[in-house]
C-alpha cells in the first residue's frame, strides 16, 4: 500500500504519454467489446432459444407452400405434445410497397401464447381472442407508424379476399414484442379463422404448426414421431426446434468467428507493440530515478513489480473505460442482430486480456529496470 | 524558396535520424499496417459481392415483376405474360418470337459439402432456357433438361458447394425424383443456381403464375419505350427495371451492411493507431529538442520545422499503407467466402488500395499535427540549457 504514491507518480511522470496510451488502449477495447460482445451475444441468444418449441413445416418448401390444417388433430395425438397451434404467413404492406408487414395468422385458443415467443400483456391477449378482426402489432411497427389501440389498419397483400379485394383491414387491440432473434420488426398477428374463411384460395392450409412439447429433453423424439406421421404422403413434414433453426441462421452469417478473431488479433498485435515500445522508452528515460530507488534500498524484485504494476493499472483503467464505452454503443452496433445485449462475460474476458497485455508489454522493460546496475546507471547521466 | 530549402534540409535530417528511433517508427508502421490490412480486406468483401452481382448482367435485359412485390411475393398471370410479349422494344429471334422468359421460383434445399449445413436457395423454372444460357453463360457438361421430365441443370458452383449435384444425381422435390442432367457456368458468379423448365415446376406445384419475367430488349436504350408501354397499360399492373438496376437493388442492403461494418471497424482501428502514432512522434520530437533548438538558433524558421515534422509523420505512414494493402491482396484477394447465403470472391481493387493509402496518409496527417506544433514551439534557450 505504501508504494501506491510511488506508482501513481510514475504513471503521471509524463501525463501526455500516459493519456495517449490510455486512449489507444481504450479505443482498442471499444472495438474488442463490440466485436467479441456480438459474437458471444449471438451464441447466448442461440442458447436461449427455446428447445421445447418445435416448428413443423413442409419438407419440400419451407417458405412457399404449406400444410393442410387437417394435420392439426394428428399432431395433437402425438405423445409428448402439449400444444399445437396453426400458423399462416403472408406478406403485405402498409400504404407503400416499401412498408412491408408480415401478417401472421394464429388461432387465439386457450394458452396459445405458450407455443410462441411473443410477449403480450394478458388483457391484450384476451382482447385479441374476443374479436375476429382484432390484431396485435410489434411495438416497433406501432411506434414507427404511430398506431394506437382502436386504430383500423388497412394492409395491401397479394391474397384475394372473398369480396374480391386485396386490402385487408384489422382493428388494433395491442402490441407485442418477440423474444426470438429472427429478423423482422414489422409483424402483425391476426385471427387465423377469420382470415382463412375470408380468402378465396388455399383455404384450410397453414404455413407451419408451432408445437410446444411437455418435456424439452424429449423434443427430438417428439419431432421424429411427428415427421413419421406424414412419411411418404404428399405433404411430408420436417420438424425442428427454434433453437435448431436459430443455429442454422447463425451458420448462414458465415465465418463470423474468423472475422472477429482476425480483427481482434490485428488490433491487439498493434496495441501490444505500441505499449511495449512506450514502456521501454519510459524505463530508459527513468534510468537515473530507478537507480536512486535501488540505492535507497529497493530490491530488484520491488523495482520489477513497480514497473509492471504501473502498466497493469493504466491498461486495466483504459480497458474498463473502453469496455464501458462499447457497452454504451452496443445497442447501435447490434442493430445487425435484433435485440442483442452485451454479455458480462465479454467484459471479464476483456479485463483479463488487458492484464495480459500489460504484463507482456511491460515484462521486458521491467526486467531491464530490475537488472539495472546502480553504478553504471548513475554514471551514464 | 528560403522556406522550401529549410524544409527539405530538415526533412532529410529527420528521416536520416529515424534509424535511432526504431521502436517509435515500428509502432507507427505496425499500427498503420494492421489498420489498412483490415480496412482494405473488409471493403474487398463489398466490392467482390457487388462485382459478382454486376458482372453477369446484360444491359439490354429488363426484369418485370408485379407492382410492389418482389421475389416470391410477385405473381404474374399467363394472360399478363401474353399481353407483355407484344409490347414495343422487345428483341425477337429469327422466327419472330419475342425474347421473353417467364420465371418461377420454388424454394429448394441444399446441404453444404462437408458441414452438411442446410441452405435454402431458389429452384428456378424458366419458360425459355436459351434466355438463361445466353453467353457468357454456357453448358459445360451433360445436356439441357427436357420439358415435362423432371430434369434440372445446375451451375458448377453448386457441385463445389453442395452435396448431390453431380451429373445423374437424383433430388426429391415435392415427393418427385428429379435428375441433374447438366452443368453450366454463369460467367463469373460463384452463386449456386439450379435451372429447370417453368411448366414442369408450375404443374408440380399447382401454380398458374410466374414470379417474374425476364425481357431482352433490342438495345438498352429501348427500355424507356418498353417501360412507357408497360405503364400505359393499367390492366397489367406490372413494373419493369433494367436488369442492372435490379441487380444493384438486390445487393444494396447487403452492400450497405458490409460497408458500414468495414468503415466502423476501420475508423476505430485508425483512431487507436493514430493515438499510438502521436505518442511515437512526441517521443521522436522530444529526442530531437536540442538539434531543433540549435537549428532554430542558426536561423531556421519555426514554420519550416513544423512543416517538416508534419510531412515526416505523413511519410512514416506510407510503408504501413503499402504493406497493409499488399497483405490484404496476398491474404484475401480472390478468396471465396459465403456470408449470409451469398457466395462470392473478395476483390482487392486498385480503388480499394487508393482508399487504404488515403486512409493511412490521413492518419499520418492528423497524428502529426500536435507533435509538429510542439516541434515548432521548442524554446531555443530552454532546450539548449537542458542537460
Amino acid at each position: 500500500m505504501k508504494y501506491l504514491p510511488l506508482i501513481w507518480s510514475g504513471i503521471w511522470r509524463k501525463p501526455g504519454r500516459t493519456i495517449l496510451i490510455f486512449l489507444q488502449v481504450s479505443v482498442a477495447f471499444v472495438l474488442f467489446g463490440v466485436l467479441q460482445g456480438m459474437k458471444t451475444g449471438i451464441e447466448h441468444a442461440v442458447q436461449a432459444a427455446r428447445p421445447d418449441l418445435l416448428i413443423v413445416h413442409s419438407r419440400q418448401d419451407f417458405i412457399f407452400s404449406g400444410l393442410p390444417l387437417g394435420l392439426l388433430e394428428h399432431l395433437r395425438s402425438v405423445p409428448g405434445v402439449k400444444l399445437v397451434e396453426p400458423v399462416e404467413l403472408f406478406g403485405s404492406y402498409y400504404q407503400k410497397p416499401e412498408n412491408g408487414m408480415l401478417i401472421i395468422a394464429v388461432r387465439p385458443d386457450r394458452n396459445w401464447t405458450d407455443a410462441f415467443t411473443f410477449n403480450i400483456a394478458p388483457e391484450q391477449v384476451a382482447a385479441f381472442a374476443k374479436s375476429r378482426t382484432a390484431a396485435l402489432v410489434t411495438e416497433y411497427a406501432a411506434q414507427k407508424y404511430g398506431w394506437k389501440i382502436g386504430d383500423h389498419i388497412p394492409l395491401v397483400s397479394q391474397v384475394v379476399s372473398k369480396e374480391g379485394s386485396t386490402t385487408w383491414a384489422f382493428d388494433l387491440v395491442g402490441t407485442f414484442t418477440d423474444s426470438d432473434f429472427t429478423p423482422g420488426r414489422y409483424k402483425i398477428l391476426v385471427n387465423y379463422d377469420y382470415y382463412d374463411q375470408a380468402r378465396v384460395s388455399n383455404t384450410a392450409t397453414v404455413n407451419h404448426f408451432n408445437v410446444a412439447v411437455a418435456d424439452a429433453n424429449q423434443a427430438v423424439s417428439v419431432a421424429d414421431a411427428i415427421d413419421r406421421l406424414s412419411l411418404n404422403s404428399s405433404h411430408e413434414t420436417k420438424t425442428e426446434s427454434i433453437r435448431e433453426l436459430a443455429q442454422q441462421q447463425v451458420q448462414q452469417i458465415g465465418d463470423l468467428d474468423f472475422l472477429v478473431h482476425a480483427v481482434v488479433g490485428a488490433v491487439l498485435a498493434a496495441l501490444l507493440f505500441g505499449t511495449a515500445t512506450m514502456m521501454m522508452q519510459s524505463v530508459r528515460e527513468r534510468t537515473p530515478e530507478l537507480a536512486v530507488l535501488k540505492t535507497i534500498g529497493f530490491t530488484d524484485h520491488a523495482v520489477f513489480l513497480l514497473v509492471l504494476v504501473e502498466a497493469v493499472v493504466v491498461c486495466i483503467a483504459a480497458a474498463a473505460c473502453g469496455l464501458a464505452l462499447s457497452t454504451a454503443v452496443f445497442p447501435f452496433a447490434a442493430r445487425i442482430v435484433f435485440g442483442l445485449a452485451m454479455p458480462p462475460v465479454t467484459v471479464v474476458v476483456g479485463l483479463a486480456l488487458a492484464v495480459a497485455l500489460a504484463v507482456v508489454s511491460a515484462a521486458l522493460p521491467a526486467l531491464r529496470a530490475a537488472r539495472l546496475r546502480v553504478v553504471s546507471a548513475l554514471a551514464d547521466h | 524558396m528560403h522556406f522550401l530549402r529549410q524544409f527539405l534540409a530538415l526533412l532529410r535530417m529527420n528521416l536520416a535520424s529515424e534509424r535511432a528511433r526504431l521502436g517509435s517508427v515500428l509502432t507507427i508502421f505496425i499500427g498503420v499496417t494492421c489498420t489498412v490490412t483490415v480496412l482494405v480486406s473488409m471493403l474487398a468483401m463489398g466490392t467482390g459481392a457487388r462485382q459478382q452481382a454486376d458482372g453477369d448482367v446484360h444491359d439490354d435485359e429488363a426484369i418485370v415483376q408485379a407492382q410492389g412485390a418482389e421475389g416470391f411475393d410477385s405473381n404474374i398471370s399467363r394472360d399478363q405474360m401474353v399481353t407483355l410479349r407484344d409490347l414495343p422494344g422487345i428483341d425477337r429471334d429469327k422466327d419472330g418470337d419475342p425474347r421473353v422468359a417467364g420465371i418461377v421460383f420454388v424454394p429448394f434445399e441444399g446441404h453444404r459439402r462437408g458441414t452438411g449445413r442446410r441452405v435454402f436457395f431458389p429452384l428456378i423454372g424458366s419458360s425459355d432456357v436459351k434466355f438463361e444460357l445466353r453467353p457468357p453463360a454456357h453448358l459445360t457438361e451433360g445436356r439441357l433438361f427436357r420439358p415435362g421430365l423432371h430434369e434440372m441443370i445446375a451451375t458448377n458452383a453448386c457441385v463445389g458447394q453442395f452435396d448431390g449435384f453431380e451429373l445423374g444425381a437424383r433430388r426429391a422435390v415435392r415427393g418427385v425424383d428429379w435428375t441433374v442432367v447438366g452443368h453450366y457456368d454463369q460467367g463469373q458468379s460463384l452463386q449456386c443456381v439450379v435451372l429447370t423448365d417453368a411448366e414442369t415446376v408450375m404443374s408440380l406445384f399447382n401454380r398458374n403464375s410466374f414470379n417474374r419475367i425476364n425481357v431482352r430488349l433490342r438495345a438498352p436504350s429501348d427500355f424507356a419505350a418498353f417501360n412507357r408501354a408497360l405503364e400505359a397499360n393499367p390492366a397489367l399492373k406490372l413494373e419493369a427495371k433494367p436488369a442492372r438496376q435490379q441487380a444493384e437493388a438486390d445487393m444494396k442492403q447487403f452492400n450497405g451492411l458490409l460497408n458500414f461494418v468495414s468503415y466502423f471497424i476501420g475508423s476505430i482501428m485508425a483512431i487507436g493507431a493514430t493515438f499510438g502514432a502521436v505518442n511515437s512522434l512526441y517521443s521522436i520530437v522530444d529526442a530531437r529538442r536540442r538539434e531543433l533548438a540549435t537549428l532554430r538558433a542558426i536561423g531556421f524558421g519555426s514554420g519550416a520545422v513544423m512543416a517538416a515534422t508534419l510531412f515526416e509523420s505523413i511519410l512514416l505512414a506510407v510503408p504501413g499503407a503499402v504493406l497493409g494493402t499488399v497483405l490484404a491482396w496476398l491474404l484475401f484477394h480472390r478468396m471465396a467466402v459465403s456470408p449470409f447465403g451469398f457466395s462470392f470472391r473478395l476483390d482487392v481493387t486498385p480503388h480499394l488500395a487508393e482508399i487504404g493509402i488515403v486512409w493511412a496518409l490521413s492518419m499520418g496527417l492528423i497524428g502529426g499535427f500536435l507533435p509538429a506544433l510542439r516541434a515548432g514551439r521548442v524554446s531555443v534557450t530552454a532546450a539548449l540549457r537542458a542537460t
